[in-house]
């Protein structure tokens, strides 16, 4: 779940975002705490907050005083228009990538896409 | 205020250099690291800070004040060491009696619970205990004591995995609960990883590295590929290991900003480096040197 | 000053504290009545028991009692010195209740011998002419010498083996060594001097006779050195 590449409040970020783009927090509704998500992911409080601090930081949760983070509406839009922002870049540039290095040609990695997407 | 702060802290046995010129800022409700090889210093710096022994040279303040012979200051701190030495007659529950006089925070309900948990046989002499159980007993003490700046020391010799999880679960539900500053010295650097906030890496009495955790993850990348292409990429980048198999090298090295990537278009293979492994590779003989982070 | 988690250190297990010299002495003890119960069968001449029971002043079967407090001396640095540290607890404060607890234990062994000496004496030896309480290192004057020899010697032996320990734990073995080198070679000249001397010699054999005041002043003096001295050289004990 979580590994050495990145720094863990980016990756913790990144998994609460998962998890409301598949509809687990769905918008207007709770985020664990810090130490709930500290002693679940077993990591330090301090780390987990940052993750979630990361998420109020760009507007997909907000805090309640005293209660706790909840999902902001119109965090699922917001999420999908920026990871759609960046889908070029992480995904279609590495596929590209290795399809010329594979002696793939843009017509034939196309219809690879066509065929994968309809089955 | 610090929770500890030292400077140019030295402390020499006749011929050895333990702690050798030691300057470190730790700042107060926060998990620490203190890593390094064995004999790097670390229980060394850990019973100067505790005033267990005293210092050749240097300074140092727990909590803004000397804590040698500082009974406010020493009170606020619990150092259960890996060697601990208890009296030959003591049982251990007779250790959590007198620790439960000692520490005024001392939580007698949590330090039976731990007892349970970790399945402690508290009417048995503590000579007759077993490594694991003995690392048991710090631990409850460390945890149970609450004390606003407590040592870990090798907390876990001779203890399974499941207990070492357990201990890792009580810390981070208690340290949530009751925020203090903690001081971890662990091999188990992989396990204890994303535990620590901050580390600190010590090497033959000096330190190697003062970092926060977040910003050494990442910090190193391991390429492989063509002996050629890696040690072109490595020309002019700050390697601290690297290895050589017929045509094929891999190197760890220091990654800067969008090194990943000229390394991905090099057609080289880039993973990342672990805390423990890149520690490993900066306390190796071979490669030492001290790198900034 | 936290005196009270020092005493607590001592006495968390009290069986060794006050169980295990008592059982020592007891098994010492029955050890002297069966000789006691041998020798009275042995013989019914009331001189041969009378000479029996004059010559048993000088037996140090008492020893089983007291050699184990020397060594709870000992141990207060070498056990309970290293756990002290580790709990936070200073050096001032581990040296002022382990004082407390030494002199404490003293009183309350200091008590159990002096019962034990007054009904030796009332008995004439447990009917038997033995002594156990009543003899020369306890003292075998009225109750009330037992009562402060006994506490004066058991405090000394504490202290001196506490400070004895705490040099060690300084300087290493080494200095103890020497330490006990000197005293001998203070012996030996004393000895010498009484071979060479005859007027030395009567002087240093009046100070066996020399009565019980300055013998108490002697201990009192050789458990305050003690005392002193592992409370200067406590302050700047290390942990091991």
């Amino acid at each position: 779940m979580l590994d050495d590449s990145r720094p863990l409040f980016v990756q913790i970020a990144e998994q609460i975002e998962n998890d409301i783009l598949d509809g687990t927090y769905p918008e207007e509704t709770a985020v664990p705490s810090t130490n709930e998500l500290a002693a679940f992911l077993r990591i330090n409080p301090a780390t987990a907050g940052k993750g979630l601090n990361r998420l109020v930081d760009s507007g997909i949760l907000y805090k309640r005083r005293g209660i706790g983070m909840f999902v902001a509406t119109g965090a699922t839009r917001q999420l999908k228009e920026s990871r759609q922002t960046s889908f070029a870049a992480e995904y279609v540039a590495p596929l590209v990538h290795e399809a010329a290095k594979l002696g793939i040609s843009t017509k034939d990695l196309i219809a690879l896409i066509t065929k994968e997407a309809q089955s | 205020m610090t929770a500890i702060s030292t400077r140019d802290l030295a402390k020499t046995y006749k011929d050895v250099r333990a702690v050798d010129g030691v300057t470190i800022d730790l700042e107060p409700g926060r998990i620490y690291g203190l890593l390094g090889r064995n004999g790097a210093g670390k229980t060394t710096l850990m019973q100067l800070l505790t005033g267990q022994i005293f210092a050749t040279k240097g300074a140092m303040t727990v909590f803004g004040e000397n804590p040698v012979e500082n009974a406010e200051i020493l009170a606020q701190t619990c150092f259960i060491q890996e060697s601990q030495k208890y009296p030959d007659t003591f049982r251990a529950r007779d250790v959590l009696t007198v620790a439960a006089s000692v520490y005024p925070n001392w939580d007698d309900s949590f330090a039976g619970r731990l007892v349970d948990d970790f399945r402690l046989p508290t009417k048995r002499l503590i000579k007759k205990l077993s490594r694991g159980q003995l690392s048991a007993i710090g631990i409850i003490i460390g945890l149970a004591s609450r004390a606003p700046l407590t040592f870990f020391d090798e907390p876990y010799l001779g203890l399974d995995a499941v207990a070492r999880q357990i201990f890792y679960d009580r810390l981070l539900s208690d340290f949530a609960e009751y925020p203090r500053t903690v001081v971890l010295s662990t091999h188990h650097i992989d396990e204890a990883a994303n535990l620590l906030e901050h580390v600190v890496v010590l090497d033959e009495g000096r330190v190697l590295l003062d970092s926060d955790t977040e910003e050494l993850r990442g910090h190193a990348i391991q390429i492989s590929g063509r002996a050629a292409d890696v040690d072109a990429f490595v020309a002019n980048r700050e390697v601290i290991a690297q290895e050589r198999m017929g045509g094929l090298a891999s190197a760890t090295l220091i990654a800067n900003e969008g090194d990943q990537d000229a390394a991905q278009r090099a057609d080289l293979s880039v993973s990342p480096v672990s805390l423990q492994n890149l520690i490993v590779h900066l306390t190796t003989d071979a490669q030492r040197s001290t790198v900034t982070a | 000053m936290r005196i009270r988690p020092v005493v607590n250190l001592h006495t968390a297990n009290r069986f060794t504290v006050i169980g295990q010299p008592l059982m020592i002495m007891s098994f010492s003890f029955a050890v002297i009545l069966v000789v006691g119960i041998i020798a009275n069968s042995v013989t019914s001449s009331a001189s041969d028991l009378t000479d029996m029971y004059q010559g048993m002043r000088w037996n140090g079967a008492i020893f089983a009692l007291l050699g184990p407090l020397m060594g709870f001396g000992i141990a207060a640095m070498t056990q309970y010195f290293p756990l002290a540290t580790g709990l936070g607890l200073t050096r001032r404060e581990f040296a002022r209740g382990t004082a407390l607890v030494f002199l404490g234990l003293a009183a309350i062994f200091t008590v159990v011998v002096t019962i034990g000496k007054v009904i030796e004496e009332a008995t004439t030896g447990w009917g038997l002419h033995i002594r156990f309480f009543d003899v020369f290192y306890t003292g075998v004057g009225p109750a009330w010498q037992t009562l402060i020899q006994t506490f004066l010697v058991i405090s000394a032996f504490m202290f001196v083996g506490a400070a004895a320990t705490t040099m060690v734990n300084r300087w290493g073995q080494f200095s103890l060594w020497i330490l006990l080198a000197l005293f001998m070679l203070a012996g030996l000249c004393a000895v010498m001097g009484a071979i060479l001397n005859d007027e030395f010699a009567a002087w240093l054999f009046s100070l066996l006779s020399m009565g019980w005041v300055p013998w108490m002043g002697v201990v009192l003096a050789i458990g305050i050195i003690g005392a002193v001295a592992w409370a200067i050289l406590v302050r700047r004990a290390q942990a091991r």
